[in-house]
């Protein structure tokens, strides 16, 4: 939007200068000519005045992006739905959708699959947009939540929360808790170094250590029952996902892929030095402010749900930035990549071993796992800008 | 130790002060890990069987119990200790830990895969891990030297880091396929000194004499190196067989204190690093300090471990994270990165 209005604001002054037009036309003029900027469409509407209110730029080969991770989205929610281990005819998913069909299908399709399906997708999205903007944050790509320790923090309040260790709050406000409180102390030991390089994820790995030691001594404190009920949380699992914290994703994860559009802009300002960005004006600290906590708000809510797949974080910003154009920050893909990733990784883990169940955590560990060490060892590592 | 004189707070004579007072130190932990204990056998009723009498049930605690537990907490102090300095000192990383590069993980693994496939006997577990530790270190080392990121010290605490979350993954992994593995490793795997018999330590001991052999032989070259690959080949040294050398070492001494009490973190950062503040840079004279420091904070972890959720335990993997990771980020903060 704001190259738009300096496109508008060039005409205006290229016509000022030559004025050939009388002031009605020129405002009339300036906003039809506009062109949208190369690899863009623009989108206005005009009002009956010819004024034009409100108008739109979109990167077209973002949108393209972003309607291919749709696409490959939808067909693997289609897989998801009649794989398993009791497949189901592509043919017949769709009528037991509508509740309509086989009465085992609907029951398969609609109690038992639809509610993990819609689990993945929102975990996938809240992990993948959480790691972009963590990624940008710090202007290092192995930045994500996961590998500099708010996971494991989230995690250890959660299982606290579940093994009843005297705290009354429920598992989603106890991971917001920890994964506030596992940020805040990555970022604070950091603060003497900043958090451009490897010292802050070296960092954030010890913040992480320690917390993983934490959920392992209260797991080690309580009866073998009550562990069993924490265990899912441990190694990251969709398969005991307790409601109320799915009700809770889907509410605040809107709220916060909003905030992260809203914040679009600044992100990709972001991606320079802090001295170009503030030269740009933009209110950095301010800004970085609003980039963490919107990130700590989305892993707190998703591990509060799938525990700590962290690695979701990593790969799903990485699929969606090879596809967008580097102009802008891929937001929304990475919310698709990282929902397409769950939804697959969790499809993998329950039909590759039938009748167990790989948790998706581990799923995701090991693909993601060479990944990272891929990224990790290349000879000349390419920065995030 | 050496003919070059040092003077002030390095000095010999402070230095083997210094020495003599760890022992000391580690003398009254291994008496007070044979006193406390999570049962009902007190101080009093151990220390009268330290004195000839006591009934059969104290007798029993601390002979079959407490002893060997004792027993084996010096020996995986020791090695882990010493490997955590040798790694340091021939990667010239202040961070590199057994622990953290995936040694630990990948003697972890060998297990898992070994028992999956059918293994149960003492003496195979410790070669099986042996193999693991050696095929981690050569991994995260042999890429991180290929690729050129071994200069950065940071880096290749992340590298092991990655290894060590896959293999950890995949250790889980085939854990899922074999409920008797899972069974028979559950607790060996959360890294612990409990329920440990006397025969694991026979079936490493070999094994660690190998490695002190190799450890003897080769602290003069590792002093050497510390200088830079160059100089040591001008000294007459061979970095390749010298670095080689001590990746074996290390194997050996991981590997045998994986197989008998788990993967431990930290250990190796932690021992080596207080062993430098104490000794100073000398390879030679920080490994004379890991000998009684390792074992000594094994063994204090293990009695913290045993008090602190009495009756129940605690995993020492557990206790040594808690205390490992803030040294690596105080390393880490470190304004200059201090370098081998």
């Amino acid at each position: 939007m704001g190259r738009e209005k300096a496109a508008m604001r060039c005409d205006v002054s290229a016509q000022n200068q030559t004025r050939q037009w009388p002031a009605e036309e020129r405002c009339e003029g300036a906003a039809n000519d506009v062109v949208a900027p190369s690899g863009h469409w623009r989108l206005a509407w005009q009002a009956a005045d010819g004024r034009v209110p409100c108008s739109l730029l979109i990167d077209r080969r973002a949108f393209g992006a972003a309607l291919v991770l749709l696409m490959a989205l939808l067909m693997a929610s289609l897989a998801y739905l009649a794989m398993g281990s009791n497949p189901l005819a592509p043919q017949a998913v769709l009528p037991a959708l509508v509740g309509r069909g086989d009465i085992m299908a609907v029951f398969l399709v609609q109690e038992l699959r639809l509610p993990r399906l819609a689990a993945a997708c929102l975990t996938g999205a809240a992990f993948g947009v959480a790691g972009c903007l963590m990624q940008t944050l710090a202007r290092n790509r192995l930045a994500t939540p996961g590998i500099i320790g708010i996971d494991n923090g989230a995690t250890a309040f959660a299982v606290a929360s579940v093994i009843g260790l005297g705290v009354s709050l429920a598992p989603p406000a106890m991971a917001l808790v920890g994964a506030s409180t596992a940020a805040a102390l990555t970022f604070g030991l950091a603060a003497g170094g900043g958090t451009r390089g490897y010292r802050f994820i070296v960092a954030g790995i010890g913040v992480g250590a320690v917390f993983g030691a934490i959920t392992q001594l209260l797991m080690a404190k309580v009866h073998i029952d009550t562990a069993n009920a924490a265990y899912p949380w441990t190694v990251g699992s969709l398969n005991a996902r307790p409601a109320g914290a799915v009700t809770l994703l889907a509410v605040g994860l809107p709220l916060g892929l909003g905030a992260a559009l809203w914040l679009t802009r600044a992100l990709s300002l972001m991606r320079f030095s802090d001295a170009v960005a503030s030269g740009l004006g933009l209110r950095v600290s301010q800004r970085r402010w609003q980039v963490l906590v919107v990130s700590v708000w989305l892993t707190g809510l998703a591990v509060a749900v799938a525990g700590p797949v962290g690695l979701i974080g990593l790969i799903g910003p990485e699929i969606a930035r090879s596809l967008s154009s580097p102009r802008g920050v891929p937001v929304v893909a990475s919310a698709l990549a990282g929902a397409l990733v769950m939804v697959l990784a969790d499809l993998a883990g329950r039909v590759l071993l039938a009748p167990i169940e790989i948790p998706v955590g581990i799923v995701t560990a090991v693909v993601g796992g060479p990944w990272l060490l891929w990224i990790l060892l290349r000879p000349a590592s390419r920065n995030l800008a | 130790m050496d003919a070059v004189p040092h003077s002030g707070v390095f000095s010999a004579r402070h230095l083997f002060m210094r020495l003599a007072g760890l022992m000391v130190l580690l003398a009254m932990i291994c008496l007070a890990s044979l006193l406390l204990g999570a049962g009902d056998v007190g101080p009093a009723r151990a220390l009268a069987v330290l004195m000839g009498q006591g009934d059969a049930e104290a007798r029993f605690v601390l002979g079959s119990l407490r002893l060997p537990r004792t027993l084996i907490g010096l020996v995986v102090g020791l090695s882990l200790g010493v490997a955590g300095a040798l790694l340091q000192a021939v990667t010239r990383n202040p961070l590199a830990e057994p622990g953290l590069l995936g040694v630990s993980a990948g003697a972890a693994f060998a297990v898992a895969l070994a028992l999956l496939l059918g293994a149960t006997a003492t003496t195979m577990r410790v070669g099986v891990a042996q193999l693991g530790a050696m095929v981690g270190c050569l991994c995260v080392l042999g890429v991180a030297r290929v690729s050129g990121t071994g200069n950065d010290p940071v880096r290749l605490v992340l590298a092991g880091a990655a290894l060590t979350g896959l293999l950890l993954s995949l250790t889980s992994l085939l854990l899922l396929f074999d409920q008797r593995a899972a069974d028979e490793i559950r607790f060996w795997i959360v890294g612990s000194l409990a329920g440990r018999r006397l025969e694991h330590l026979v079936a490493i001991l070999p094994s660690l004499l190998l490695a002190g052999g190799l450890v003897l032989a080769m602290a003069r070259p590792l002093a050497a190196m510390a200088l830079g690959e160059r100089i040591a080949s001008g000294l007459g040294h061979r970095p390749g067989l010298i670095r080689l050398l001590v990746i074996v070492a290390v194997a050996l001494l991981v590997g045998a204190a994986t197989a008998t009490a788990g993967p431990i973190a930290f250990i190796g950062l932690v021992v080596p690093f207080t062993a430098r503040a104490l000794a100073g840079p000398d390879v030679r004279r920080t490994l004379w300090f890991c000998l009684p420091l390792g074992p000594l904070m094994v063994i204090t972890a293990d009695i913290v471990s045993r008090i602190v959720v009495a009756p129940s335990e605690m995993p020492l993997g557990v206790l040594t994270a808690l205390c490992g990771a803030p040294v690596l980020i105080a390393v880490v903060r470190a304004r200059r990165m201090p370098t081998l």
